[in-house]
């Protein structure tokens, strides 16, 4: 299995777990706060996911040594 | 060792992103358990606005994306017929 179908696969079981909880009929649902939580959760991964990278770009671009004789070569 | 300002912005960047995802999770994970008359509540815009915001930043990232990768063929485009 190639790692795009894993990706993809591992997505589709996040996401139906979401789906079934989210969308339980009214006798079925977790209580309230825990659903208030859940409902934002597929945003809430997609934000965190795009402050850890920028935070990665930020700390690799401030830890990045300088190479001065690569510069003067160019 | 990178220069002064690379190293400014990059760890700007990361405490940025830092209170960026401490403020997020708060408000989407942390605020449903608390009681509605505690004092937290008033520091956070209602909960709707915490999927909107998000939504709307990352239309507005691909429109400004689409536009730049617009300029820059057009530029392309521009270079090349005046060569010819």
């Amino acid at each position: 299995m190639t790692k795009l179908a894993q990706w993809l696969c591992g997505l589709a079981l996040l996401g139906s777990a979401w789906a079934a909880l989210a969308l339980a009929p009214p006798g079925l649902q977790p209580p309230a706060p825990l659903r208030q939580a859940l409902l934002p959760l597929p945003v809430y991964l997609l934000v965190a996911f795009g402050c850890y990278s920028l935070a990665t770009v930020g700390y690799r671009l401030a830890t990045f040594n300088d190479c001065e004789e690569a510069a003067a070569e160019l | 060792q990178a220069t002064a300002t690379d190293q400014l912005v990059g760890f700007g960047l990361v405490a940025f992103s830092l209170v960026l995802f401490v403020y997020y999770t708060v408000w989407i994970i942390v605020l449903p358990f608390m009681d509605s008359d505690h004092g937290i509540h008033q520091f956070f815009l209602p909960r709707e606005y915490a999927v909107i915001i998000p939504v709307a930043a990352g239309l507005l990232l691909l429109l400004f994306i689409g536009v730049f990768i617009m300029s820059v063929m057009w530029k392309s485009r521009k270079h090349t017929k005046k060569s010819d």
